[in-house]
């Protein structure tokens, strides 16, 4: 019953879009410079080898993925989602098994395997700073929740995903190892602290601008945004102490069309030298460990997978099976 | 005498004819409101009361949290904020524009019409850089000496009233505009002659004869305010989250159905009601009504 509903409201979705053709395959990103790179370090080159068009999509959004799956009228091949929804929607049965015969995930780093999904490419959350607005940079977690030694607005995600209340821990004193599973009340007291003085954002170029402005000149920042306004002129500092790491990912949604094309497009995604282009291009660094070889030095030292030693890894599964209790204790939080 | 059979011949069938064609003209439009509209709000309700459980689990969930009751406190604040704020300034640009020279009024009209226009991120993202404390409003006041600390203008209610107003007061302007421009201006001299003053003309017969249109532009501005998502998200803080913000993490980020659905039908149903008491309100100023 439910699924006929389901069905009519998206009629008018698939009826625009139309059934896919075997030779061509829908991706579905996030939209913007790192979709644009992606079309150009994974799509161009897949459409040269295989004659398999990739008809670009997007931005990623899960209520439509999870209409599309009920509906049983999928038309996303293959979507890049966050390394938490990936682990959730995998277990709530929303995704195909990818096909390990096809992907070769032996040069693939283990942390962003799983059997539905690899990653995509894996960013931190740094410690970055406008080095021309303030006179010192923080440098760990314990100074951005300083706002004695540090005064001035800091800025932070503002959504319930991993990141911040992480970093409002390992300020607090919790040991790396320790993080899990998550003191959210600990966490919550501890960014109490500092919450008059933090300025949200909601997208990375949002990040970039308060930045850039010095409308809050340091806060978390994904470290590939770091790179790009280290690129556009501005002096900048970006602190690896204890960056946060999580994982973009891909994955097929349940029923896609083109299965087959879509094992083939993840097997050439996350092989050695798509994955150092997408690197070279956004400063998010490969799952593939053989692509650090392909990059010129230079730039392979920019990327979070040379800062291993101070790195900290948040834990996909724990946020996957506590999503939904801790988004509504973080806006909860916020709203106060 | 064979003229006049031809022609009562050609008319006497024209009822039949008109009364099938109204018939056939409304069934695509019953459809198109169907699909688009009653069968999407159907499966809301629905998920609504049957996920994740069945039940009323999600409304009793809205209505017993403290924070959502506070988001739909701030809803409601904000847009009334926004209404009285567009009413204010948009009664006098309606009132100058319905009296100035033509030449004049569409210059002004291109000026509203091109901003409306304009991408809604992009006038978003050009408030955010004007308010900011590093921005050129407060770089402005402290220049001139006027403040020694940038004031926070963004970020915050401050913010998300002045992004929202400006983006609204077009809806405002157009209808006023049009009820003051069909205002007899003789019926002004006349209240002057019969002794009212400045202030007496402007209550007792300038407002009541525009209130069609006041009412009408005040509504549209509240009804869309209540389901803004764009420059709330961008020029608020989180302290003052509204509900299309809240059922948007619903279901893009939380996929909880269950939860948007009720949050969204609440949001609908609030929103018909004041629809439907604006009409009798309407009804009631319209003295050729009924």
């Amino acid at each position: 019953m439910k699924t006929t509903f389901a069905v009519a409201a998206v009629a008018a979705f698939v009826a625009v879009s139309g059934p896919a053709h075997a030779d061509n395959m829908v991706f579905s990103s996030w939209g913007g410079t790192t979709q644009d790179a992606q079309k150009a370090a994974w799509a161009s080159p897949f459409t040269e080898k295989t004659g398999i068009t990739v008809v670009q999509d997007g931005p990623t959004d899960y209520g439509k993925l999870k209409a599309m799956v009920e509906a049983g009228q999928v038309t996303w091949d293959v979507v890049d989602v966050e390394g938490d929804y990936a682990a959730q929607a995998g277990k709530n049965g929303q995704l195909e098994k990818l096909d390990f015969s096809v992907i070769d995930k032996s040069k693939l780093d283990p942390r962003f395997v799983t059997d539905y999904s690899v990653g995509s490419f894996y960013y931190s959350f740094v410690i970055g700073c406008n080095a021309d607005a303030v006179s010192a940079c923080p440098k760990t977690w314990a100074d951005l929740f300083d706002t004695a030694k540090f005064p001035g607005k800091r800025t932070f995600y503002k959504w319930s995903a991993p990141g911040v209340i992480e970093a409002a821990l390992l300020a607090d004193g919790v040991a790396a190892d320790k993080l899990y599973p998550l003191d959210l009340d600990r966490a919550f007291k501890k960014l109490d602290t500092i919450k008059s003085d933090i300025v949200w954002w909601s997208g990375g170029a949002q990040s970039q601008q308060l930045l850039a402005s010095a409308e809050a000149p340091f806060g978390s920042i994904w470290n590939g945004r770091m790179t790009a306004l280290a690129a556009s002129g501005i002096k900048t500092e970006t602190s690896w102490e204890q960056n946060i790491t999580a994982a973009d990912s891909l994955v097929v949604p349940k029923g896609s069309p083109n299965v087959e094309a879509a094992m083939k497009f993840i097997a050439m995604a996350t092989s050695a030298e798509p994955q150092a282009a997408l690197a070279k291009a956004t400063g998010y660094a490969p799952i593939n460990v053989d692509s650090a070889k392909l990059m010129d030095p230079e730039t392979a030292k920019t990327l979070p997978d040379q800062q291993t030693a101070s790195q900290v890894n948040a834990d996909m599964n724990y946020w996957a099976d506590n999503r939904d209790a801790i988004g509504e204790k973080w806006y909860a939080w916020q709203a106060k | 005498m064979s003229t006049y059979s031809d022609a009562s011949g050609a008319i006497a069938p024209l009822p039949k004819v008109r009364r099938a064609t109204g018939f056939g003209g409304v069934l695509p439009a019953l459809a198109f409101v169907t699909i688009f509209f009653i069968a999407p709000v159907a499966v809301l309700l629905l998920r609504s009361v049957l996920e994740p459980v069945p039940g009323f689990g999600n409304y009793a969930q809205l209505i017993g949290s403290a924070t959502y009751l506070k988001i739909f406190a701030n809803t409601f604040i904000v847009s009334g904020l926004v209404t009285v704020i567009s009413l204010l300034i948009g009664f006098p640009v309606a009132w100058a524009l319905a009296i100035m020279p033509r030449r004049l009024t569409s210059v002004i009209f291109a000026i509203l019409l091109l901003s409306m226009w304009t991408n809604l991120l992009a006038r978003t993202y050009a408030w955010m850089v004007l308010l900011q404390r590093t921005g050129l409003i407060n770089k402005m006041l402290i220049g001139m000496g006027l403040i020694d600390k940038p004031l926070a203008l963004v970020n915050n209610l401050t913010g998300v009233t002045i992004g929202m107003t400006y983006i609204m007061l077009p809806f405002i302007i157009l209808p006023l505009y049009g009820v003051i421009r069909k205002i007899d201006p003789s019926t002004l001299q006349a209240a002057a002659l019969c002794g009212a003053n400045r202030w007496q003309c402007l209550t007792r017969v300038l407002l009541p004869l525009a209130m069609p249109g006041m009412a009408a532009g005040a509504l549209m501005v509240f009804v869309m305010s209540l389901g803004y998502f764009v420059t709330p998200s961008l020029l608020g803080g989180t302290a003052n989250m509204m509900l299309a913000e809240l059922i948007a993490q619903f279901v893009q980020s939380l996929v909880n159905w269950g939860m948007g659905g009720a949050a969204a039908l609440v949001l609908l149903v609030v929103t018909l009601s004041l629809y439907a008491v604006q009409l009798r309100f309407v009804g009631n100023q319209n003295p050729g009504g009924r």
